[in-house]
């Protein structure tokens, strides 16, 4: 379908939608839209969005800049007017509010930033002004948005209020797309295509960073109501209409996600005993977790620009012999290397050799004067171990004294890699209590093709054992308490006897 | 409490002290001196642990609570009625005019928070460990390019000329510079692309006026050419993200993206002529 084709579809359904438009659906209140405080100046509009959008956008608002197919999501193409984040009803065009706030706060989870710290405020209004003319239906100049959806305040959100939203969830089948635990695994998930048949995926509701439309409950519940234009994620005024219903959702949509939690030291703490093969135990449980950001791999040939995945949560256990580490990441698809796509996969790096001084190996497959200890997990094949000293220099070794345990549960892969303290023979670092080991991820869904140096990476890290601590650590603080403490008595003693014996005479 | 408690004299209006301090002592204020040294010293605390950011490092905490504590007990003993005001409240403390239990918690109090203060120092620290960097450490005299070698010394962008031609060259560095830069280094040229929180150190941010506006245009396609793995020792050369671009450019298009990148970011390079100009002064 061209977007010609497109552009025809598009007025035919305006056409048909004409008369079902102006009735809003039970139980949504509309106020009116509020005003545009700056005038337009097409000129200035112009001059301002060849400076700051067309390397995405389009000279003619196509969404085709030339940045536009190195970037997941791909850029909007405003010639059809539909605009995802709205608070508008379905299928209507945006407010001018709606587009200035877009413009001003950027859109989470894509490459759209927020511009209100480098453009002035009437430079953002100019914006909007100007990106409305690329509407090739003429739908903003003829029948502006008069009207947007009240959201009244959130109601409090309370562990019933939550119960609720889930059986919500679960009624009308929001885990078909988005999946049972909110992790975009969902049956129907796979092979969505948005208006212009590009792939789209649901959102993981676990990543709120992700959210299109922000992730406050108010938020939330504003997209049940407007939907998302353009895409497959419809409005939910009809199929949930009571509004407490859907605040309910929303609150329980809500307390899937978890703000990320970075860090730069990876810290594993000691136990007692056997460290569980279970990625489920209750020791891994309650392991202390980091996430790792990652991005693409855009250093070495061949480059790749959309990565899938944009973190790795890790967590490390160690006992009086070994090491293990538990990798856990959210992946809509699994794969094992069949039907085509590469297997999913799990990379942890490490130096070959103990560090010394702060000098590292290169931060993506190690140097040639620093070799890294690479351990590969594949979905289909399970664990693989290398050598690398530089992309192009990767040796296969044998596993040695690495073991790896995986799987795929409920949309997420939880992988625990682990291999003694103490190190076997050449080409590995000791692990020992109190010192940093630079550590760092790689990471591939197969699904969207990922293999080679095609996949998501991090900086270096550190991965710290946690030494016990010493006895000295708490003497140190008791005895100079001690200290003091005599110190008052003496001189409580020295005031007392030299008040009395001014008082005697 | 005021019983048993010596006189104090008032301030001696003569000595430099102004009327400000007169009236401040007939207001009674002298009288919490301690309680203010107290105070201030807390505010100052609380002021550069929280209002400065980005947070500084502890060992210049201390020495700024280090001068704090001496300008607080300086001007506390510049004045001996302040002085006796400041350590009445301790005196009261220890010689037992305080009622019982304010004197036993002041008396724990004390030998707690300095084990307190001790075991901070003890404890081990698991934060990564320091390691120092320079930001834009000296380019070597010349560096490999593409087969051959280029100086440094006397590198001048030989695209940087004036006229229409100048224009069309930065629109097509910006087409290279979205197209391989951004995702990093951000839409405006701000150090904030969406790849740049995976990354330390953090993306150069172009605005700033710490980067490029005091760089030659020869350092700045020295890093671009050679990228992390072209530093030299010492300035961790294994910790930088950045590309060897030489690998994905040509010479001439990484010459049109760094006239771009001082374009978009509306910043000029530093020059020789500049150079020469400021040893003149």
């Amino acid at each position: 379908m061209t977007s010609n084709d497109l552009r025809w579809l598009a007025a035919l359904l305006l056409l048909a939608w004409g008369p079902v438009q102006g009735a809003v659906p039970a139980g949504v209140r509309m106020e009116p839209v509020k005003a545009v405080p700056v005038a337009a100046d097409l000129k200035q509009g112009k001059a301002l969005y060849e400076r700051y959008c067309n390397q995405c956008h389009g000279n003619e608002g196509k969404g085709d800049g030339p940045a536009a197919d190195f970037v997941y999501p791909r850029p909007r193409d405003f010639t059809l007017a539909l605009y995802k984040v709205r608070t508008t009803l379905s299928g209507q065009i945006p407010t001018d509010h709606d587009l200035f706030k877009v413009i001003s706060a950027g859109l989470p989870g894509t490459s759209m930033p927020a511009w209100k710290k480098y453009i002035s405020e009437s430079d953002r209004w100019q914006l909007v002004h100007y990106v409305k003319t690329f509407d090739s239906l003429g739908i903003f100049k003829d029948e502006p948005a008069k009207e947007q959806v009240a959201v009244s305040e959130a109601p409090k959100v309370t562990p019933e209020l939550i119960a609720k939203g889930k059986e919500v969830y679960r009624a009308k089948k929001c885990w078909q797309c988005h999946g049972q635990y909110g992790r975009g695994d969902g049956t129907s998930a796979e092979g969505l295509k948005d208006d212009w048949r590009f792939p789209i995926r649901p959102v993981n509701f676990t990543k709120g960073w992700r959210y299109r439309a922000g992730d406050r409950v108010e938020d939330i519940f504003r997209t049940f109501t407007t939907g998302f234009n353009g895409t497959p994620m419809p409005s939910f005024v009809d199929a949930i209409p009571s509004a407490e219903d859907r605040w309910a959702l929303a609150a329980f949509v809500k307390s899937l996600t978890r703000p990320p939690k970075n860090g730069q030291v990876l810290k594993a703490r000691r136990i007692a005993g056997e460290i569980p093969g279970d990625p489920y135990a209750r020791a891994w449980e309650e392991a202390e977790y980091l996430d790792f950001p990652l991005a693409g791999q855009i250093i070495l040939d061949p480059r790749w620009f959309k990565p899938a995945h944009d973190v790795i949560t890790a967590r490390a256990i160690y006992n009086d012999r070994e090491l293990a580490i538990l990798l856990e990441w959210d992946d809509g698809t699994y794969n094992k290397g069949e039907g085509g796509k590469p297997a999913d996969q799990v990379a942890l790096q490490l130096p070959a050799a103990k560090i010394t001084g702060d000098e590292k190996p290169y931060f993506v497959l190690g140097d040639r004067r620093h070799g890294v200890d690479y351990w590969r997990w594949n979905a289909g094949q399970g664990l693989a171990r290398f050598t690398a000293a530089g992309h192009d220099r990767v040796t296969p070794r044998e596993a040695g004294n690495v073991t790896a345990q995986g799987g795929y549960k409920d949309g997420q892969y939880r992988v625990i890699l682990r291999r003694p303290l103490t190190p076997s023979g050449d080409n590995e670092a000791a692990f020992e209590p109190g010192r940093f080991v630079p550590v760092a991820f790689h990471l591939w869904d197969g699904h969207q093709g990922e293999e080679g140096l095609k996949m998501a990476i991090s900086s270096w890290y550190y991965l710290l054992l946690e030494p016990e601590t010493p006895l000295t650590v708490y003497l140190w603080p008791m005895g100079l308490g001690f200290v003091a403490l005599g110190g008052e008595f003496w001189l409580l003693r020295r005031l007392r006897r030299r008040r009395n014996e001014e008082v005697k005479p | 409490m005021s019983d048993g408690r010596t006189p104090i004299p008032g301030p001696s209006p003569s000595k430099g002290e102004g009327n400000f301090e007169a009236l401040r002592a007939r207001a009674g204020l002298q009288r919490w001196t301690f309680y203010f040294a107290i105070g201030l010293w807390l505010a100052v605390f609380a002021g550069l642990k929280l209002l400065v950011r980005p947070p500084m490092p502890a060992s210049v905490l201390t020495i700024y609570m280090v001068l704090t504590t001496l300008a607080i007990l300086i001007f506390v003993a510049a004045n001996e009625a302040r002085f006796r005001h400041f350590l009445a409240p301790l005196k009261a403390v220890f010689e037992g005019r305080v009622p019982r239990t304010l004197q036993v918690l002041v008396l724990t109090a004390m030998p707690a928070l300095l084990a307190w203060g001790t075991y901070l120092r003890t404890a081990p620290s698991f934060d990564a460990p320091f390691e120092p960097r320079v930001v834009h450490p000296e380019p070597p005299a010349s560096f490999p390019f593409h087969g051959k070698r280029i100086a440094v010394a006397g590198l001048q962008n030989p695209l940087r000329t004036g006229g229409p031609e100048l224009e069309k060259r930065i629109a097509e560095g910006k087409t290279i510079y979205y197209q391989n830069c951004f995702f990093c280094h951000g839409d405006a040229l701000g150090g904030d692309g969406h790849f740049a929180r995976a990354f330390t150190p953090i993306p150069a941010n172009f605005r700033d006026v710490g980067t490029i506006s005091m760089l030659q245009e020869s350092f700045v396609f020295w890093r671009v050419a050679t990228g992390g793995p072209g530093l030299p020792k010492g300035a961790t050369p294994w910790n930088s993200a950045m590309p060897m671009w030489q690998n994905f450019l040509s010479e001439e298009e990484i010459w049109k993206a760094i006239l771009y990148i001082y374009a978009g970011s509306g910043s000029t390079p530093r020059t020789w002529d500049e150079e020469v100009k400021n040893d003149k002064q």
